[in-house]
């Protein structure tokens, strides 16, 4: 029977129609659909969704798609990433519409993205380390801190909440102003940045400690070393720690304008 | 240092699923225009205490504290009075048909104690530190932790599941205002003590 769909993996700078071979989800064969010097990297697949209630099936599709995001990578240089999931309704006819439709867009994005990767960095500091830095710059903490200690136990209790409130708060402008200091630093060196407070996953060896921020970055190749020794820098000084994973797919930065 | 590509499934869950193109919704499989970029999947594998985290809620997190925060209201507080203490607690309802126990959140203030009730912004009891004095109610057959309230108006039973805490506050609230010298606080139960 006839698939009636593509399962759409990327969009890479190719003009060569090539296989990739049986990489695909489920082992489906993965090939590429060229239009002028772009592609779109796809299996043929049927009219609906993948879907199933089974969560290790799930996630083995997910590093499939992952997998040939990776592979098209090596072979093209960096590709447009796409969401897992998104199905093309109709041939390859249908796909090759598309690329020439959305050619302009796509094959600005992909000279944007030439050259680069996504690289995710996220800076942990030492709990103990923070705490002491706040109250060493707060005088009004240490005096709180005393009259706790000579406090009756009710008085010292109140004292207690308004303690911790305002170690709280501090401590909050704290890691605000150490991570603007640290994206100053970084900033200079990548071409794209995103800031964000958390991250999805936190290695054994972090954890318990504090995420001072998380930064995604668009680097390009070059300047990948000298990222490096600027986050060397920072691992290095005493109470922080810094996790740098990658090279991506530019997930986090590629921007499609709606065509619709 | 050198990056590191480690192979995290949920590192890597995260950018396929919320990162990443997604097409126009004519081009794609889709159901009544929205497309299916593995909704139903994000949700199985992120689970629901993850899903904002994975921003797959954001929407409806958004819109809700929203609303939240327009039915937000504050205490009425006299000048130079502040909130030092609160808990969530109930106020014992005797009068009329119903007898019940009414929730809301106590407020203990450097001037008052208050139970308040967020939504509608409503003050359903309140009574001054001054001349008040508080009685602990031995644990009934329902197990509560109730504490009796004494004042020249009448008494009034409250309760709280954190009433050590209540009490120290009140304690606290109590030296920390100035306001009258409390008696001993008796453990029994039996004896009232005086703010």
């Amino acid at each position: 029977m006839v698939k009636e769909a593509r399962y759409l993996y990327s969009v890479a700078r190719t003009g060569h129609d090539a296989m990739l071979g049986s990489i695909g989800i489920e082992k489906n064969n993965v090939y590429i659909i060229t239009y002028k010097d772009i592609a779109a990297i796809v299996h043929a697949c049927d009219a609906k969704p993948y879907k199933t209630e089974d969560k290790k099936l799930a996630e083995g599709w997910v590093l499939e798609h992952s997998y040939v995001i990776d592979q098209a990578t090596k072979m093209f240089g960096t590709v447009l990433p796409f969401s897992f999931d998104v199905i093309i309704k109709g041939n390859d006819d249908a796909v090759k519409d598309w690329l020439c439709r959305d050619y302009e867009n796509l094959a600005g994005e992909l000279i944007r993205v030439r050259g680069t990767a996504e690289y995710s960095i996220q800076i942990y500091c030492d709990h103990a380390y923070l705490e002491n830095l706040v109250y060493s710059k707060n005088q009004e903490l240490v005096d709180l801190k005393n009259s706790i200690e000579k406090g009756s136990k009710g008085k010292a209790y109140l004292l207690k909440r308004d303690l911790d409130m305002k170690l709280k708060n501090l401590t909050y402008s704290e890691t605000s102003r150490l991570a603007d200091r640290f994206c100053s630093e970084i900033k200079p060196l990548v071409k794209e940045l995103k800031v964000s407070g958390r991250t999805s996953w936190t290695p054994e060896k972090y954890k318990g400690k504090k995420l001072l921020a998380t930064y995604c970055c668009l680097v390009s190749d070059e300047a990948v070393k000298k990222l490096g020794e600027v986050l060397e820098e920072i691992n290095c000084k005493e109470g922080f720690f810094v996790r740098f994973t990658g090279p991506w797919a530019p997930f986090s930065f590629v921007r499609l304008q709606e065509t619709g | 240092m050198n990056p590191e590509r480690e192979s995290c499934l949920v590192e890597v869950l995260d950018r396929l699923l919320n990162k990443g193109a997604v097409l126009n919704a004519d081009l794609i499989i889709s159901v009544a225009g929205i497309p299916l970029i593995g909704v139903t999947l994000k949700a199985m594998i992120a689970g629901m205490e993850t899903m904002l985290e994975y921003g797959i809620m954001e929407d409806w997190d958004k819109s809700s504290r929203e609303l939240y925060a327009s039915q937000e209201t504050h205490i009425p507080l006299f000048p130079g009075e502040q909130v030092l203490y609160k808990a969530f607690g109930y106020l014992r309802e005797d009068e009329g048909l119903i007898k019940c126990w009414v929730p809301g959140i106590w407020n203990i203030t450097s001037q008052r104690i208050i139970l308040w009730i967020k939504t509608p912004g409503k003050v359903l009891f309140e009574t001054p530190l001054e001349n008040l004095r508080v009685l602990r109610v031995p644990a009934s057959h329902e197990v509560r932790k109730e504490l009796e309230l004494i004042y020249p108006e009448g008494r009034t039973r409250i309760s709280l599941s954190e009433r050590d805490e209540f009490e120290e506050a009140l304690a606290g609230a109590a030296e920390a205002t100035n306001a009258m010298k409390r008696s001993e606080i008796c453990e029994s139960g039996q004896l009232p003590y005086q703010i």
